[in-house]
């Protein structure tokens, strides 16, 4: 005979306020199985949890309900007090009665408590059904795989691989660095990027446990936490990477000239090329879209020069495989295309450029030499103006976020700009400042006092040119009057975009993203690292934008989630996934075709007992399956259950109301 | 609408700063001045406006604006500034300013808050003090509006508000030679 423990939480005001909990507990006492049947303010605090361990003992309970938050929330907590009192946690069911019934049916108390007993009384009946279940240990293959290598890449694998964990690093470009290697000086302190992040990226190249792969990109994911297999394409790079040492007389002599990505666009490259003097590694690579020898066959100088003879024509793309057990993906952000801003004359105009433009030409090592100058005529601009939220924060264009970052670099680049051109003068339109970080008001009041760049509160609404000049009208809404600023260069602090093929890759890992392709975590404030997909983790800007010190930290994290993650040999799972009972399953296979994640194989079993005969049915790995219960509503022989959910409990669920 | 960019050099701003020993840039816009201040209403542009007008280098319309004129120098806005700007230091300095430049508001309330000035400055460099009667008095005649606020007069002296004797400081001969000096000192500089 079952005997029901049915624990109701308060949860301080959220379910009080609209639900009649001591009714419910009472409506609770009338179940046939419920022995016992209290309330509490906080059910999860330890007290609320010491309530559950005494009832548990005291009332010899078989199984426990607790209404309260969604299980998502609290569920873990609970189990865990069923442990604590000898029981097998998985005897819980948590009825949701805040996010289902008070929070939904905050106008109506008297249909939230009803609907609070039923959800109960639900909870109840699927309960006695509940079986005693055991986590899943499955082995871990204790390697690390950070897909990008900016900052938060460069973090995560120096911190993983510092706790003799080996790490893949795998980049999409000939070198890791990502977009602060583009930095000039980074805020609130004036640090010179390039100074701080080279040592970090020298330290990956020649840490023992990490794998570094330049020029490459990840192809496949497979498999589940702790077990995953990815196969990686390495990009034919045309040089061979273990004889070349740099010289660099191939990229000097190479008569091919393209527009430098890493200058963006402002200076030109050559065909074969590394990205920047202080490239990790610093070796070139072949651009085989404009390389004459690739796509004509004639040319040949860079093999001709090269002493070492690396330079190999017929490098094909290879395709190599790596066993991991967690994935960090790091890919970071582009900065978002503004042109869509034709009342600015985006693209018309030589003299509009984008923040980062900006940042390359004010970096000492930058195309200009570290001096801003005018695209149309290479003059040094004295009046320069600077527009926040191009993009960010703008609902017509698309994007509703604050990119949060664009304040502070503006305030930063004012600075620089007064550094580098001393008879120049910055005009900043701005919405707000959000400057919440250490120090960062501080630097802020440096731009406005010590600087003297002069804010003006307003969005810019159109810009001109006369003669020259660049003519800017916003409104001061300080003084609420619109002016016009006569500019020499319009810089635009455009938006955080996600970089461009995030959803492919999500898609690919099976991870989530936004509506603008930013990857999701698994919960804002309490998982923010995690993703849904146990066994991948977040890192930067590609969950949402991020400043150097913030993407630092949660690097930081994601490398103490690995670790943790392989600090045994082995890692618990959920229990709660598909069975197969073989004496039903007919062998359609049709639950292989619909599982998400390749979890159901087939095997070859006898007819009969001692037959000789065989026969094919379905079998579930168990490390693979998540418990989705696709498989199940797919079989028509119902010769799938899944554990915690079986149809059994279903239906005492549904006969119960 | 406002031109800015033609200068980059901003000379008000720079004269504002050196005369009232402030840094205008120190202002944030929060406006707590304006919410303090008893007189902002009545103001063509409250203090707030005003720093935004020397930061953006709007000598004239600075210049022709009542704020200044209207402060009353209570001091109630820098106790309250969160930067600690001296705002009544700010506006008595383009004060000075304007008129060290001749310019006079168009406001007519102006012309007799600046006779009230010099009327007042007059009594200290006379009397070593204010001598109330007698500024009255005075006020009056040079606005030409012999009874303005006669009506009060009974009632101000029944409660002892206006003192009727001559009111001077024992040495008002040392006063009269400190403001002889000033002059000197002002006109040398």
């Amino acid at each position: 005979m079952a005997r029901v423990g049915v624990f109701v939480c308060f949860c301080g005001a959220n379910i009080a306020d609209f639900v009649d909990v001591p009714a419910v507990v009472e409506e609770a006492k009338k179940i046939k199985e419920v022995k016992y049947a209290i309330d509490y303010k906080y059910m999860c605090s330890d007290p609320g949890q010491g309530m559950i361990r005494d009832a548990i003992v005291a009332h010899r309970l078989t199984s426990i309900v607790v209404a309260a938050c969604s299980p998502r929330m609290h569920e873990k907590t609970f189990r865990k007090a069923l442990s604590d009192a000898g029981m097998n946690p998985y005897l819980l069911e948590v009825a949701n009665i805040r996010e289902h019934s008070s929070w939904v049916h905050q106008k109506d108390k008297k249909a939230a408590t009803e609907k609070s007993s039923d959800l109960i009384r639900m909870a109840v009946a699927k309960s006695i059904a509940n079986e005693q279940l055991h986590e899943i240990s499955v082995p871990v293959t204790k390697r690390a795989l950070v897909i990008g290598g900016g900052i938060a890449g460069i973090q995560a694998a120096l911190d993983i691989a510092d706790a003799r964990i080996p790490v893949v690093l795998v980049e999409k470009s000939p070198s890791i660095g990502g977009k602060m290697a583009q930095l000039d000086e980074t805020f609130p302190t004036l640090d010179c990027s390039q100074c701080i992040l080279t040592p970090k990226m020298v330290d990956v190249a020649s840490h023992p446990y990490i794998e570094l792969l330049p020029y490459s990109e990840v192809l496949e994911l497979d498999g589940y936490v702790g077990n995953y297999k990815v196969k990686i394409k390495r990009k034919a790079s045309y040089v061979n990477f273990d004889t070349c040492t740099g010289c660099g007389a191939c990229w000097q002599k190479c008569p091919v000239k393209v527009p430098n990505e890493f200058n963006m666009g402002i200076d030109k490259r050559k065909a074969i090329y590394s990205p920047f003097p202080q490239a990790v590694p610093n070796k070139p690579v072949i651009d085989a879209e404009h390389c004459t020898m690739l796509l004509k066959g004639k040319c040949g100088i860079c093999a001709k020069v090269c002493e070492k003879g690396s330079i190999d024509y017929a490098m094909q793309d290879e395709i190599i495989e790596r066993e991991i057990g967690a994935v960090v993906v790091a890919t970071g952000y582009d900065l978002w295309d503004p042109k869509p801003y034709e009342e600015y004359g985006v693209g018309r105009y030589k003299d509009i450029i984008t923040s980062l433009e900006f940042e390359r030409m004010v970096s000492a090592s930058g195309p200009t030499g570290g001096v801003p100058l005018r695209p149309s005529d290479g003059k040094i601009p004295k009046s320069v103006v600077f527009i926040k939220c191009v993009g960010s924060r703008d609902e017509a264009k698309g994007i509703e976020y604050c990119s949060k970052i664009c304040c502070m670099y503006t305030a930063k680049h004012a600075i620089l700009l007064h550094h580098k051109v001393h008879d120049s003068h910055a005009y900043i339109f701005y919405m707000d400042i959000r400057a919440a970080g250490k120090g960062y008001e501080e630097f802020v009041k440096r731009a406005q006092v010590e600087t003297g760049a002069t804010y003006l509160r307003g969005r810019v609404s159109k810009i001109y040119q006369k003669g020259e000049k660049l003519m800017v009208r916003g409104e001061d809404a300080q003084i609420g009057q619109v002016v016009e600023v006569e500019a020499d260069l319009v810089v635009l602090a455009t938006a955080v975009y996600p970089y461009k093929d995030n959803p492919e890759l999500a898609r690919l890992l099976g991870i989530s993203y936004d509506k603008y392709g930013f990857l999701s975590e698994a919960h804002p404030k309490l998982r923010p690292v995690e993703t849904a997909k146990a066994g991948i983790f977040l890192a930067g800007c590609t969950q949402a934008p991020k400043d150097i010190p913030e993407t630092v930290a949660q690097a930081s994290a994601t490398a103490a989630k690995v670790c943790g993650l392989f600090s045994g040999d082995t890692i618990l799972k959920d229990p709660m996934i598909s069975k197969v009972n073989t004496d039903y399953c007919s062998g359609c296979q049709n639950c292989v075709t619909v599982c998400p994640y390749q979890a159901i194989v087939t095997e070859e079993i006898p007819l009969g007992h001692g037959s000789k005969e065989i026969r094919t049915v379905a079998k579930i790995n168990e490390g693979v399956c998540q418990g989705c219960g696709s498989c199940v509503a797919i079989c028509r022989s119902m010769a799938i259950d899944l554990a915690g959910f079986t149809d059994m409990q279903i239906i005492n669920e549904i006969v119960s109301i | 609408m406002i031109a800015l960019g033609q200068q980059i050099e901003n000379k008000f701003l720079t004269a504002v700063n050196k005369k009232s020993g402030n840094n205008i840039l120190d202002c944030y816009q929060c406006g707590k001045c304006v919410s303090t201040c008893p007189v902002s209403s009545f103001m063509d542009f409250p203090p707030r406006e005003i720093m935004q007008m020397i930061k953006l280098g709007l000598k004239d319309e600075t210049y022709m604006a009542n704020s200044m004129w209207f402060c009353l120098t209570c001091a109630a806005c820098s106790g309250r500034c969160p930067r600690e700007i001296d705002i009544p230091r700010v506006m008595e300095s383009i004060r000075h300013l304007a008129i060290e430049e001749n310019v006079n508001p168009d406001d007519p309330h102006v012309k007799n808050i600046r006779k009230f000035h010099e009327i007042f400055l007059d009594m200290v460099r006379r009397y070593g003090r204010n001598y109330e009667l007698r500024m009255m008095a005075e006020f009056n005649i040079r606005t030409r509006n012999l009874f303005k606020d006669m009506h009060l007069a009974p009632k101000a002296l029944l409660k002892g508000k206006i003192p009727i004797g001559h009111e001077k400081v024992k040495s008002a001969k040392a006063i009269q030679r400190m403001f002889k000096l000033a002059e000197k000192l002002e006109n040398t500089k």
